[in-house]
C-alpha cells in the first residue's frame, strides 16, 4: 500500500472545512484520477499527502506513505516518497536553470554530488529533455516547464507522484507529449484533473471528490459514464464514452 | 516575450564567454580601478584602455551593433552627472575627462554583461562567502522578474482596454492598481514558492 | 540617482563602501534572525516586484515620465532590514546586469538608496504614523512624506559624495542635485502612496505589522541614527570646506570659467535669489524649509483624498 488516508479532516483557519472525513487508499503501481468540481478540496487534500498541511503536523496522523505516518520526525523523508507537482510550473521551477532546478532535490537530500549529477542525467533523460541543461526558465514553454518540474520529482525517486491539473494550460502537443510521458513512467500516480478524456485514456480508476468528501470510488468508466452523478457533482459525462469511436 | 528580450547577456561560444565569470569580473573591476585612478588628462592612457576594451569585444564575437545601441542608450546617464562638473572651476576639462573615464568604465560594464550571465554572477558572489539570505534574494528575484514583467505588461494590457478616458491623473491611477495588484499577487507566490521548496526538502540554515 | 563610474575619487568609493558593507551585512543579521522561513521567498519575490514595478511609467509633462525607486514603499510592506537587503538586491542587479550605476560607485549607490533612504525614510514613517494613530490616513501621509523625505536626503549623499571626490563642488552640486530630487520626491511620495492605499484596501493584513513594544522602536531609533551618522560622515567635512576658496579658484583661472559657472544656471535655479556665483546659505535653507513644507502639506492633502475619514456614528 503506497497511500492510505484514515478519517482525514481539515479545517481552515477562516472556519471553512474543506476537508471531511477522507479515506483513500492507492496501491503501488496505481494510476488513479482525482475529480471533482472547483472548490472541492482537491488541492487542499493532495497538500496533505505530503505534509505541506495541517500548518502544524498532527500528533496522530490520519497519513501513511509506504507505513510511514506523516508526522513532524518524518516529513523530510515522506517527501522524498512523495512527488508533488505543482499546478504552476513557474512556483516549482525556481532556481535559475534547469539543471540546478532538478538537481535541488537530491542536493538537499545530502547526496554527494556525482550521486546528484548522475540522478539529474538520468531525470532529463527520462522526461526527453536532454540537452536542456544551461536553459534558463524563463525561455521554456509550460510544457518543457512541467517536465522540468517532474524529472526534479524523479530525481529523488519518489514513489508516489501527486500532480496538480498536469494537463491545464497545455498545448495539444504538450498535452499529448505530457500523456505519453506519464504513461511510461512505472511510478504510482495520483492526478487531480478536469481533464476527463484524459482519465478515461490514462486512469482505471477515478475517485469524485466534491464539498470536502469523497463521493465515489471506483472503476473509471463505471463512475464517468454514470451521467446523474457526474452531473450532481458539477462534472459531466466526457464526449469520449457518450459516442463509440471505431478506432 | 519582450521581458525576455530586456536581457542584456548574448550568448556566444567566443573564449570571453567561456572564461570564468569569477575571472571576468576580477579583470572587469581593474580595468574600471585603473580608469578610475588615471589622472585627467592622460588621454593616450585613455586610448589605451579604450583600444583594450574593443579588442576584448572583437574576440567576444558579440554583435558590435548591439552593443554600441546599449552603450549610446546609457551614455545619457554619464552625460548628466558629467554636465554638473561644469558648474565647478575648470568646467569643461573636468567635464572632457569625466565623460571618457565614465564612457570607458561603461563599456567595460556592457562588455561583461553581454558576455556573462547574471546567474553565473550570483555563484561569484556565493564563492566569495556573501550571505545565503542575500544571495537567495538575487537567485530567486533574477528567476521571477521576467514572470513579473510578463504579468505587469497582461494587467497593462488589460487595464487599457478597459480605459476610456486619458490624462495623467487616470494613468496615475491605473499605474498604482496594477503596481498594487502584482504586489499581492507576488506575495501569493512567494507564499507558493515556499511551499514548493518545502515539498523538495528544503532545509533552512 | 545611480553614480556611474568615474565620478567618485576611489577613497570616497572605499569609504561608502565600507560603510555599505556594514549597514547591509547588520541589516541582512537582523533580518535573518526575526524573518520566519515562511517569509525567506517574499524578500526575493518583492526584490522582483521593486524592479518590475521601477519600468512603470508615472506621465509628468511633455513625454516625460517619473518612475519608483521603493525604498520606503518596501520598508512600509516588508520592514526597514528586509527593504535593506531588496534594495541592495535591486542596486546589485542593476549594476551588474543593465550597467546602471556604477561597480566602483556601487558601495556609495547602495549606501544612498539601499541603506540611507529606506532607512531615514522608515525612521521618518514610524514616527510620524505613531503621531498620527495608526489610522489608514496616518499611514498614508506617513509613507508620502517619508518617501520624500528619503529622496532629498539620499540626494544630500549623493551630492555630498561628489562633492568630496572633487567632482561637482559643494556650493553648485548641492542645490543642483538637491533641487532636482526635491521634484522628483514629490512623484515618489504620490507614486508610493497610491500602490500603499491599493495594497491596504484589498489585504490591509500584508503591511509590514508594526508591532507593540520597545523593540520595533529601538529598531526606529538605530536605522535613524545609521542613516544621520552615514550622512555626516560625508556631508560634515564637505559642507565645512570653505565656499569662498573655490570661488577665489576660479577667479585665478581667468574670466573664461567664471563665465561658464555663470552660465550653467539653469540646473540650479530654485534658490530664491536666483542663481549667481554661489546661492547663499540662508536662500537654501529657506528654499529647503519651503520644500519640505510643501511636501508634508501635498502627502497631508493626498492621504485625505485616499482615505477619507469615516463619519462617526450619531448617538442616539
Amino acid at each position: 500500500m503506497i497511500l492510505e488516508v484514515r478519517g482525514l479532516t481539515y479545517r481552515y483557519p477562516d472556519g471553512h472545512q474543506a476537508l471531511r472525513r477522507i479515506d483513500l487508499e492507492i496501491r503501488e503501481g496505481e494510476r488513479v484520477a482525482l475529480i471533482g468540481p472547483n472548490g472541492a478540496g482537491k488541492s487542499t487534500l493532495l497538500l496533505h499527502l505530503n505534509g505541506l498541511l495541517p500548518e502544524t503536523p498532527p500528533r496522530e496522523p490520519s497519513v501513511h506513505v509506504g507505513g510511514l505516518a506523516v508526522s513532524a520526525p518524518n516529513l523530510a523523508e515522506v517527501r522524498r516518497r512523495v512527488g508533488l507537482l505543482f499546478q504552476d510550473p513557474d512556483d516549482q521551477l525556481f532556481c535559475p536553470t534547469v539543471w540546478e532546478d532538478v538537481a535541488f532535490g537530491p542536493q538537499q537530500l545530502g547526496l554527494p554530488e556525482a550521486e546528484v549529477a548522475a540522478r539529474v542525467g538520468a531525470a532529463l533523460a527520462e522526461v526527453g529533455l536532454v540537452g536542456f541543461e544551461e536553459r534558463l526558465p524563463h525561455h521554456l514553454s509550460r510544457g518543457e516547464k512541467r517536465r522540468v518540474c517532474l524529472a526534479g520529482l524523479l530525481a529523488c525517486e519518489a514513489r508516489l507522484l501527486v500532480l496538480d491539473e498536469p494537463t491545464s494550460d497545455l498545448d495539444p502537443r504538450g498535452r499529448r507529449e505530457l500523456m505519453g510521458l506519464l504513461a511510461r513512467l512505472p511510478v504510482t500516480q495520483l492526478l487531480a484533473t478536469h481533464d476527463l478524456e484524459f482519465v478515461v485514456e490514462m486512469c482505471p480508476r477515478t475517485v469524485v471528490l466534491d464539498g470536502g468528501a469523497i463521493v465515489a470510488d471506483g472503476p473509471t468508466r463505471t463512475i464517468l459514464n454514470d451521467e446523474a452523478l457526474m452531473l450532481a457533482h458539477g462534472l459531466e459525462r466526457p464526449h469520449i464514452l457518450r459516442h463509440s469511436h471505431p478506432h | 516575450m519582450r521581458p525576455a528580450l530586456l536581457s542584456p547577456y548574448r550568448h556566444g561560444t567566443s573564449p570571453v564567454h567561456r572564461a570564468a565569470a569569477g575571472a571576468k569580473l576580477a579583470v572587469a573591476l581593474a580595468l574600471i580601478l585603473l580608469t578610475v585612478m588615471l589622472p585627467r588628462g592622460a588621454w593616450v592612457a585613455y586610448g589605451a584602455v579604450g583600444m583594450a576594451v574593443v579588442v576584448i569585444a572583437l574576440a567576444s564575437r558579440v554583435e558590435l551593433r548591439g552593443l554600441i545601441v546599449r552603450l549610446a542608450l546609457l551614455e545619457p546617464f554619464v552625460l548628466g552627472v558629467a554636465l554638473l562638473a561644469l558648474l565647478g572651476p575648470d568646467g569643461p576639462h573636468v567635464f572632457a575627462a569625466m565623460l571618457a573615464k565614465s564612457t570607458l568604465c561603461l563599456a567595460v560594464m556592457v562588455l561583461l554583461t553581454a558576455t556573462t550571465r547574471f546567474s553565473e554572477l550570483i555563484g561569484v558572489l556565493w564563492r566569495m562567502h556573501v550571505p545565503v539570505l542575500l544571495v537567495t534574494t538575487l537567485a530567486l528575484m533574477h528567476r521571477y522578474v521576467f514572470v513579473l514583467l510578463e504579468e505587469l505588461e497582461r494587467m497593462r494590457r488589460a487595464r487599457r482596454s478597459r480605459t476610456f478616458r486619458h490624462g495623467r491623473a487616470v494613468t496615475w491611477r491605473g499605474s498604482a492598481q496594477v503596481a498594487g495588484q502584482l504586489f499581492i499577487r507576488s506575495s501569493e507566490r512567494a507564499e507558493r514558492v515556499y511551499l514548493a521548496m518545502c515539498a523538495r526538502g528544503w532545509r533552512q540554515e | 540617482m545611480h553614480i556611474p563610474d568615474g565620478f567618485l575619487d576611489l577613497r570616497t568609493a572605499a569609504t561608502a563602501g565600507g560603510l555599505a558593507l556594514v549597514g547591509a551585512g547588520l541589516a541582512l543579521r537582523d533580518l535573518r534572525r526575526r524573518l520566519p522561513p515562511r517569509r525567506v521567498p517574499l524578500v526575493g519575490l518583492s526584490a522582483a516586484f521593486v524592479f518590475a514595478a521601477q519600468m512603470l511609467n508615472f506621465p509628468v509633462a511633455a513625454g516625460t515620465s517619473g518612475h519608483l525607486v521603493g525604498g520606503v514603499l518596501v520598508a512600509v510592506l516588508l520592514g526597514p532590514a528586509a527593504a535593506v537587503v531588496v534594495m541592495t538586491a535591486v542596486l546589485l542587479l542593476q549594476c551588474l546586469m543593465f550597467a546602471d550605476g556604477g561597480i566602483t560607485a556601487l558601495g556609495a549607490n547602495v549606501l544612498n538608496m539601499g541603506l540611507i533612504a529606506p532607512a531615514s525614510g522608515f525612521a521618518i514613517y514610524a514616527a510620524l504614523r505613531r503621531l498620527g494613530g495608526g489610522t489608514l490616513r496616518a499611514t498614508l501621509l506617513a509613507t508620502g512624506f517619508a518617501a520624500w523625505c528619503s529622496i532629498v536626503i539620499a540626494a544630500i549623499a549623493c551630492a555630498a559624495e561628489l562633492a568630496a571626490s572633487g567632482t561637482v563642488a559643494w556650493r553648485q552640486g548641492l542645490p543642483a542635485i538637491c533641487g532636482v530630487h526635491m521634484l522628483i520626491g514629490f512623484g515618489e511620495a504620490a507614486i508610493s502612496m497610491l500602490i500603499v492605499a491599493v495594497v491596504a484596501r484589498s489585504r490591509p493584513e500584508l503591511l509590514a505589522p508594526e508591532g507593540s513594544g520597545s523593540a520595533p522602536r529601538r529598531a526606529t531609533v538605530a536605522y535613524g541614527l545609521f542613516a544621520t551618522l552615514a550622512l555626516v560622515v560625508f556631508v560634515a567635512p564637505v559642507a565645512s570646506s570653505s565656499p569662498d576658496g573655490l570661488e577665489r579658484v576660479a577667479e585665478r583661472l581667468g574670466f573664461a570659467g567664471r563665465a561658464l559657472a555663470h552660465d550653467a544656471a539653469p540646473l540650479a535655479g530654485y534658490s530664491l535669489s536666483g542663481f549667481s556665483a554661489a546661492p547663499a546659505p540662508l536662500a537654501l535653507v529657506i528654499a529647503g524649509a519651503i520644500g519640505t513644507i510643501a511636501a508634508f502639506l501635498a502627502a497631508w492633502l493626498l492621504a485625505r483624498v485616499l482615505a477619507p475619514a469615516v463619519p462617526r456614528p450619531q448617538p442616539r
